[in-house]
């Protein structure tokens, strides 16, 4: 197995805006993250590190430049065969919780299973298995409006992890917590790292960059050395 | 994603609607109920229809005296103004028995009965009605008639002062039920009911005891001859001989003086359904631009809802739902928008045009029964239902579409 799971290569990404100038948002990125890493990718706000992991994560494709996922160019991947990966090598948490909101925390759970076609009886045992974990064996039936926003974190947490997925992708995810409850998600994100999972924190609050082996300062689009 | 969890997740997306998902559902329940019944309403009329023409009997010819413009020879409506020379059919010089003779040598032609038919006064128990009598040549009446018996005979040979009545008539004419075997006065003559049809108002008798009774009838003379044919197929052409053959022996040169007039039932029977299936057709129209508009609303329902679940969509494709998936759902959402309201529209249909037949039979009080029945069948059910579910997938196929293509940041970002 090689060493290193993300390796981007040179680069950009940039949006037309019509009449006036393109907005360049990333400028010659060249990154690359080791299996096992816990890298905190932080900087100002508009810097340009969401639109750097949601092209780590195969949610976007980079105006120029390659991203490498384990040796495989996702730049040049298709549609159907990026939303494969999101589905099984990487897990998503959001600052905005994002779970489905007429679906319970145990069907949240369940679905990147049953995206990737897996068996609903094994899909249902691996999500109760999980919120258990993540102290929501009493919640697993509740609905995301009838959780608090720390338990809506840890189902979103339960979901990204369903897959077993290689790569964890966190942005912001104790934005909208208080601080008792971030400390258990990072924790939580810290405890993963120990088992072997790499972690990709995505966070402008300098106290938790203190969780990441390896901080990534992006400013104006550029990594800063 | 499997087939039936992306069925779970349309379901899960339509019982979670807003009122304007149910509202669209209203629309399309609206529309396939207007179809249904008036599918199920025309079918059950054209049914009854066939029924009772089919009890008029295709093959029966009737030749009646005087001209009339809508039956005239060669059938049709005759073109042009009347001539003063037409007027002379409206004279309706009586059939007589040479013409039953004539006819009787036809080909095609199985029976022939002349019979004499006016108003009479009936008394029974004490009380008087005024009836239609008809007298008929009891010898060839059983063959040639489609009317039929509920008791009793029909008239013989050895019948003389007896009556078979129409079980209408017997039922509900007078206060009391007139039974088999009772006695009757018509035009102050006593007659013994010696048959009960199963329909019909009229009262049946000997033809020799019916010019008797009636008046204005002349010996020898018949108010029409009835023809039974052996070939419905040739109809119309011996239709034709009948009048050629009449028009020679009544000394009858010119088409415009014919006195008689031949009506051919088939031929009516086949505007009639020409007219109904045409009424159907018209409503039908109308029915499905109501479908339309259904559609179109679940159209705009779903437009609006992709919209609402842009940031949903973007959540399924970050977690690893591929296009097809979402593609998938909101196609069945939409299919499942349309066979809601399909079911609906069906229950409403059904139990509109059984209110309609239920109207329709006692409004006219068991007269006419053109509206009486309906005919709901599993084909027009089964029919309605998946026409339902296809409109729904059409209407929301280019939102499905445009749902499936959605850029999963864009989505994601998307309040």
């Amino acid at each position: 197995m090689k060493n290193d799971i993300i390796r981007i290569e040179n680069v950009w990404k940039k949006y037309d805006m019509g009449s006036v100038e393109p907005l360049v948002v990333l400028k010659e990125i060249n990154l690359t993250i080791k299996r096992g890493e816990f890298v905190a990718i932080t900087g100002p706000s508009g810097s340009g590190k969401s639109t750097m992991v949601n092209i780590v994560g195969a949610l976007d494709k980079p105006s120029w430049g390659s991203v490498y996922l384990d040796d495989e160019n996702i730049s040049k991947m298709s549609e159907s065969s990026l939303a494969f990966l999101r589905g099984k090598t990487i897990g998503f948490i959001f600052q905005q919780f994002n779970l489905l909101p007429n679906l319970s925390a145990l069907e949240n759970v369940m679905l990147p299973m049953e995206i990737i076609d897996q068996d609903e009886k094994k899909s249902r045992e691996t999500a109760e298995k999980l919120l258990t974990k993540l102290g929501l064996g009493d919640r697993i039936n509740h609905k995301p409006n009838e959780l608090s926003g720390g338990q809506q974190q840890r189902v979103a947490i339960a979901r990204s992890l369903a897959n077993d997925p290689e790569v964890i992708i966190a942005d912001e995810p104790t934005g909208n917590l208080d601080s008792k409850t971030g400390k258990f998600i990072m924790d939580f994100l810290g405890e993963l790292n120990s088992n072997g999972k790499t972690v990709i924190l995505i966070t402008h609050d300098l106290d938790l960059v203190k969780y990441a082996k390896r901080i990534v300062y992006i400013k104006d689009g550029r990594i800063e050395k | 994603m499997k087939l039936k969890k992306c069925f779970n997740l349309a379901w899960n997306i339509l019982i979670h609607s807003k009122l304007r998902s149910w509202l669209t559902i209203i629309g399309i329940i609206i529309g396939i109920a207007a179809v249904v019944s008036i599918i199920s309403i025309s079918q059950g009329a054209q049914q009854q229809l066939e029924d009772r023409l089919g009890s008029l009997g295709a093959d029966i010819l009737t030749v009646s005296p005087g001209f009339s413009k809508a039956s005239g020879p060669m059938g049709g409506f005759r073109e042009g103004p009347m001539d003063s020379d037409s007027d002379s059919s409206d004279e309706q010089k009586n059939l007589t028995v040479k013409d039953v003779l004539v006819l009787k040598n036809l080909d095609n032609v199985k029976y022939v009965m002349g019979q004499v038919s006016g108003k009479g006064e009936m008394t029974y128990l004490s009380k008087t009605a005024s009836v239609s009598v008809t007298g008929v040549d009891e010898s060839v009446w059983k063959d040639i008639t489609y009317d039929e018996l509920a008791s009793g005979r029909f008239l013989v040979q050895s019948d003389f002062f007896s009556v078979v009545l129409g079980g209408r008539l017997v039922e509900t004419t007078f206060e009391n039920k007139i039974p088999l075997n009772g006695k009757i006065t018509i035009e102050g003559k006593s007659f013994k009911v010696v048959g009960i049809l199963a329909d019909g108002n009229g009262v049946y008798m000997p033809l020799d005891i019916a010019r008797t009774v009636l008046e204005d009838v002349g010996e020898e003379e018949f108010s029409s001859i009835s023809v039974k044919i052996e070939d419905v197929e040739i109809a119309n052409e011996t239709v034709g001989l009948i009048e050629k053959k009449l028009m020679f022996s009544r000394g009858i040169l010119n088409e415009k003086n014919v006195d008689f007039s031949v009506s051919n039932p088939s031929e009516m029977q086949a505007t009639i359904q020409e007219t109904t299936q045409t009424m159907s057709l018209f409503l039908g129209a109308i029915a499905a631009i109501s479908l339309l508009v259904g559609a179109i609303g679940i159209a705009n329902t779903m437009f609006t809802s992709v919209l609402e679940k842009t940031k949903e969509i973007g959540i399924m494709k970050a977690i690893g739902a591929k296009n097809k998936d979402v593609l998938l759902i909101f196609l069945l959402n939409s299919g499942m928008i349309g066979l809601v309201g399909g079911l609906g529209g069906i229950i409403l249909g059904v139990f509109g045009s059984t209110l309609i037949g239920y109207w329709g039979s006692t409004l006219s009080g068991g007269e006419s029964r053109m509206f009486g029945s309906t005919a709901l069948t599993p084909e027009l059910l089964i029919g309605a239902l998946l026409f339902s579910l296809i409109i729904g997938m059409i209407a929301g196929a280019i939102p499905a579409y445009r749902a499936s293509k959605l850029n999963p940041v864009d989505a994601l970002r998307y309040q």
